[in-house]
């Protein structure tokens, strides 16, 4: 009795964050809405008759920064980096930990190594060799991606392949597999679970990221986030509403793609975080 | 199976390989050699020894002032995000209604990337603050806090996620016989639970530690330093020192060659703390 | 061993196919320094496309991010062609990627020569714009004002300003009968909020500064080690009659940008704002704005100088075209005759002076090729005025972004009351000297 009476009390502490959880959400979404003079002097202030601006903020917005093309590079980048990055770091784990010698572990280690290197540390370097090497497009900056997830995502593999008996591999081989119809046929499959959180902590830092993209191909195709910082005003013209709509926009897709794969994020997010 | 892989590397490896080379390797250690030098763009670098590490420790108060606001914001960001997730664990894995859409509300900013959030709170912050006639650039002190409530609210939900996974695994006989034994529900927490959870507790706390440490883009679209560059933290001192002025790149450099000294420093004592917890184990 | 080889090598050389493509090497890349007018640099590329087959692609940085976004452009391949410096600060920050102009048909056509950013060895900016500004104010508000009966002063028509301390009893004059003439306050909002404090860090400074330069004889050619910030107090008399007499509490000007004095001005809501002619399509642009086209007009910055009766506005640029001197020579020519295109042809006249409405400085333009905007008007009515001495834009010496920043920083925080005015001075002085 006394802890169904504390779980209600509990339940009702958990509604009332929950709506702190949204709130902030929630009040972009409503200023969207108004006006761009009623924003930043009254953010928590419903829109009026005065200060409803209908869509007009999403037409402004839309245009200003070219949210669909931001959006389809985006989006772009991000499928290809994931989808790359999950395959060929699947492939290079399995590698690295079944073939043992002083190079495999010393090119393991170095991969290791890069996830604690902070990006600004590349930040300069690694800009100019996409320069020197054509890779400023929304192509090449994939093999971007590719070079700076390899870590975190050859590490995770590692730890999951480590796990699979060897056994099966012998089996399999016995049946007459190379190496790549065996990776394909019995390794990949088994490996399906890590590959999920590999592509949740990848897709989660390539859809946000900033600062490579800005440095990288930012005057010639603008990202998500590269694109609504360009809202951060011109010489005095910063149009708030637009702002607001961009971000209710660019929060919309995660919304979306959180709400039909929710089970795999977060069970991907704590699995990674656990072998990390 | 070792020995016919092993002639498969260039199927398996070389094509991650090469990019790694490219986008990490390579830069990595050019910037290191860039550190000890004054450049303008990479063919133009001449050799000057430690003095842009002398300039970025002495001469340049704003990386000493950015690597403090930094540290100061990282044990705040980290008591807090824990704290509050952990209580938020304990309370979601009582059994009670709406477990799941709670926790789903709960971690939803975390998938919310860094400039936007920086934008969201930004009018927040400063439509509270507005009550009392400043904003979030009066002082930098607002901005620190500005960018704790920030966190937390980014981070809370990530961090109560591993906590309830820990909380779950625990086998609810254990509570249970203590309960028997008499003890309180805080001697429980205290004796059974928390030394229990303590694998997640490290997990946690060197996840919040590193991604507050390392945080650029919230503090560049929240306060972008201001006021002056008063509440820029580490890495935004280091994007600023490179992209603001000509003639700094080589210092911007050595700031970088720095941070990642202080932050493979951070992740060596992770790792010495996992691995002796593992022996205990 | 080796058929095992060619699957990596490819996907690895289908990657560099994809991602070697990349602009083409004849086409003229512009790095555009005025975001609010992009738009209209995508027409004039297409135009130009259709006119001369030639390529032109112009990306547009981000308010503020102009030195970024080139700094980290210029060392790339495919570098910007055609860029903009801000003056001598820029070309000293710039100059190995500085072309000699001195041959090129745009500089022969400059109007005045002496406006080209030069050194003994030859022109490296070519200014492509002049500007001016002021005291912006809505002529209905001041008629009203000077149809009150009761008001303290005497002058008979705005154009009787002729000091500080005429506008500042005229300004708290106005302040004191605010309400009669339906304005929140006299001058709008002082926008403080970093990033949007230009108009007080630069072009307000620029008047003491003027004077201080003018003193020790020094030119507008190189960046001074020091500056004493002598005339402070002229500076922080204007700087505070704007504070004390706006629409809003000192206490908010930290999260005010330039949009919303503009907008409050376009709105009505105040009868001045320091401002430049660029700003008239702001104006007209707000929605609901209530100011008359023909009631839009300009008053110098009256900081009390000494002999300031004849001063008038501030007029000049900071904004230089200069072609990249590591690009191709043919892609520094065809850059050349892009700009001469533009500000010759009548195509690109059209463009300048209709979309762009710049005021250009080249003898190309004639007396009906001007802008007809009412701020473009007033900067010409202000350059043809008699006995009026037009200040030059004396900050495009002050050092560096970090220099501004802080300058700025710290006149908020001394309107906040947590500086006071000697430390904001101070700031001014220290951080030029470690800054140029």
């Amino acid at each position: 009795m006394k802890r169904r009476a504390a779980n209600l009390l509990f339940f009702i502490l958990m509604c009332v964050l929950a709506v702190i959880f949204v709130l902030p959400i929630l009040i972009v979404l409503f200023n969207s809405f108004k006006g761009q003079f009623f924003i930043a002097s009254a953010p928590f202030r419903l829109p009026t008759v005065d200060t409803f601006a209908g869509i007009r903020n999403y037409v402004a917005g839309i245009e200003k920064i070219g949210f669909f093309s931001a959006l389809g590079y985006s989006f772009f980048i991000t499928v290809t980096s994931v989808f790359l990055l999950v395959l060929l770091s699947a492939m290079t784990a399995w590698f690295l930990v079944r073939v043992k010698n002083r190079y495999t572990s010393a090119l393991y280690y170095t991969f290791v190594f890069s996830m604690i290197v902070p990006f600004q540390m590349v930040m300069y370097t690694m800009s100019r060799m996409a320069n020197l090497l054509g890779l400023e497009n929304p192509v090449g900056i994939v093999v971007l991606y590719l070079g700076f997830g390899a870590g975190l995502s050859v590490f995770l593999f590692s730890g999951f392949v480590r796990s699979i008996p060897i056994a099966i591999e012998e089996a399999a081989q016995i049946d007459g597999c190379n190496p790549l119809t065996m990776f394909f046929r019995v390794i990949f499959p088994l490996l399906r679970p890590s590959a999920i959180t590999v592509a949740v902590l990848n897709a989660m830092w390539i859809w946000n990221d900033y600062l490579l993209p800005y440095l990288v191909i930012g005057t010639r195709y603008k990202t998500l986030p590269v694109a609504v910082q360009y809202l951060q005003g011109g010489y005095g013209s910063r149009d708030m509403g637009a702002l607001m709509a961009m971000l209710v926009l660019s929060i919309l897709p995660i919304i979306l793609f959180y709400a039909l794969a929710q089970k795999y994020i977060i069970r991907g997010v704590v699995a990674g975080a656990v072998k990390g | 199976m070792g020995r016919s892989l092993k002639r498969w590397f260039p199927v398996f490896v070389l094509p991650l390989s090469l990019a790694f080379l490219i986008a990490f390797v390579i830069p990595f250690l050019f910037g290191i050699y860039l550190s000890f030098t004054r450049f303008t763009t990479v063919g133009d670098a001449s050799f000057v020894g430690l003095s842009n590490y002398v300039t970025a420790l002495t001469k340049d108060e704003n990386f000493l002032r950015a690597l403090w606001f930094t540290v100061k914001f990282t044990v705040v960001s980290v008591i807090s995000v824990n704290v509050i997730a952990f209580l938020f664990a304990l309370i979601l894995t009582r059994g009670i209604r709406g477990t799941n859409l709670f926790r789903t509300v709960f971690f939803m900013p975390n998938l919310i990337g860094g400039i936007v959030l920086g934008y969201i709170w930004q009018l927040i912050i400063n439509g509270v603050l507005l009550r009392f006639g400043v904003d979030i650039t009066y002082d930098a002190t607002y901005g620190f806090w500005g960018l704790v409530v920030l966190m937390n609210w980014q981070m809370i939900g990530y961090m109560m996620i591993i906590y309830i996974a820990g909380l779950q695994n625990i086998p609810p006989e254990m509570q249970e016989v203590a309960a028997i034994d008499g003890a309180g529900p805080l001697q429980i927490l205290r004796h059974v639970t928390l030394p229990l959870v303590s694998s997640s507790i490290t997990i946690c706390t060197f996840l919040t530690l590193t991604n507050s440490f390392k945080l650029f883009d919230q503090n560049y679209a929240l306060t972008g330093g201001a006021p002056g560059r008063e509440s820029s933290m580490l890495a935004l001192d280091i994007f600023d020192t490179f992209y603001g002025a000509v003639g700094s790149e080589g210092v911007g450099q050595a700031k970088a060659v720095l941070f990642f000294l202080i932050v493979a420093a951070i992740a060596l004592v992770q790792l010495r703390i996992s691995r002796k917890r593992e022996v205990d184990v | 061993m080796k058929t095992k080889l060619f699957l990596p090598l490819l996907l690895f050389s289908v990657l560099c196919v994809f991602t070697g493509c990349k602009g083409n090497k004849d086409e003229i890349y512009y790095l555009n320094f005025k975001p609010e007018v992009a738009s209209v640099y995508d027409e004039i590329a297409t135009a130009y496309k259709k006119e001369t087959g030639v390529n032109l692609r112009v990306a547009t940085a981000a308010s503020g991010t102009y030195e970024q976004t080139l700094k980290s452009e210029i060392g790339k391949t495919d570098a910007p062609t055609i860029f903009q410096i801000n003056g001598p600060q820029g070309y000293a920050a710039w100059k190995d990627y500085c072309a000699d102009l001195s041959d090129t048909d745009i500089y022969k056509h400059l109007s005045d020569p002496s406006l080209a950013l030069r050194t003994e060895d030859g022109v490296y900016g070519i200014p492509y714009v002049v500007e001016g500004y002021g005291i912006i104010y809505n002529e209905e508000i001041t008629d009203k004002y000077l149809a009150l009966k009761n008001r303290a002063t005497d002058i008979s028509s705005m154009e009787d300003i002729k000091s500080f301390a005429t506008l500042k009893a005229v300004v708290e004059d106005m302040t004191r009968h605010k309400s009669e003439l339906g304005i929140s306050g006299v001058f709008a909002a002082t926008s403080l909020k970093s990033g949007e404090d230009w108009r007080w860090q630069t072009h307000l400074a620029n008047i003491p500064i003027h004077y201080e330069l003018t003193e020790d004889g020094k030119g507008l050619t190189t960046i001074p080690d020091t500056a004493d910030f002598r005339y402070a107090n002229e500076y922080k008399q204007l700087f505070d009659l704007y504070v004390n007499n706006s629409t809003v509490d000192k206490k908010l000007l930290g999260s005010k940008e330039v949009a919303d004095s503009m907008a409050e001005f376009a709105l009505g809501k105040c009868a001045m704002v320091q401002n430049g002619n660029w700003a008239y399509g702001q104006i007209s642009g707000i929605d609901g704005n209530v100011v008359k086209a023909d009631k839009v007009k300009m008053l110098p910055l009256y900081t009390g100088h000494d002999g300031e009766e004849r001063q008038g506005i501030c007029i000049g640029t900071e904004n230089y075209l200069a072609i990249n001197s590591k690009a191709s020579p043919e892609q520094q020519k065809a850059a050349a005759d892009f700009l001469y295109w533009l500000y010759s042809s009548d195509t690109g006249k059209e463009f300048v002076t209709n979309k762009l409405q710049f005021i250009a400085p080249f003898d190309t333009f004639e007396k009906e090729d001007r802008p007809k905007d009412p701020l473009g008007s007033e900067v010409y009515r202000w350059q043809e005025k008699e006995n009026v001495q037009n200040l030059p834009w004396t900050f495009t010496v002050f050092p560096g972004q970090n220099f501004k920043k802080d300058f700025g920083a710290a006149l908020l925080q001394y309107v906040q009351g947590t500086k006071t005015w000697s430390q904001v001075v101070d700031t001014f002085k220290n951080r030029w000297a470690e800054e140029s």
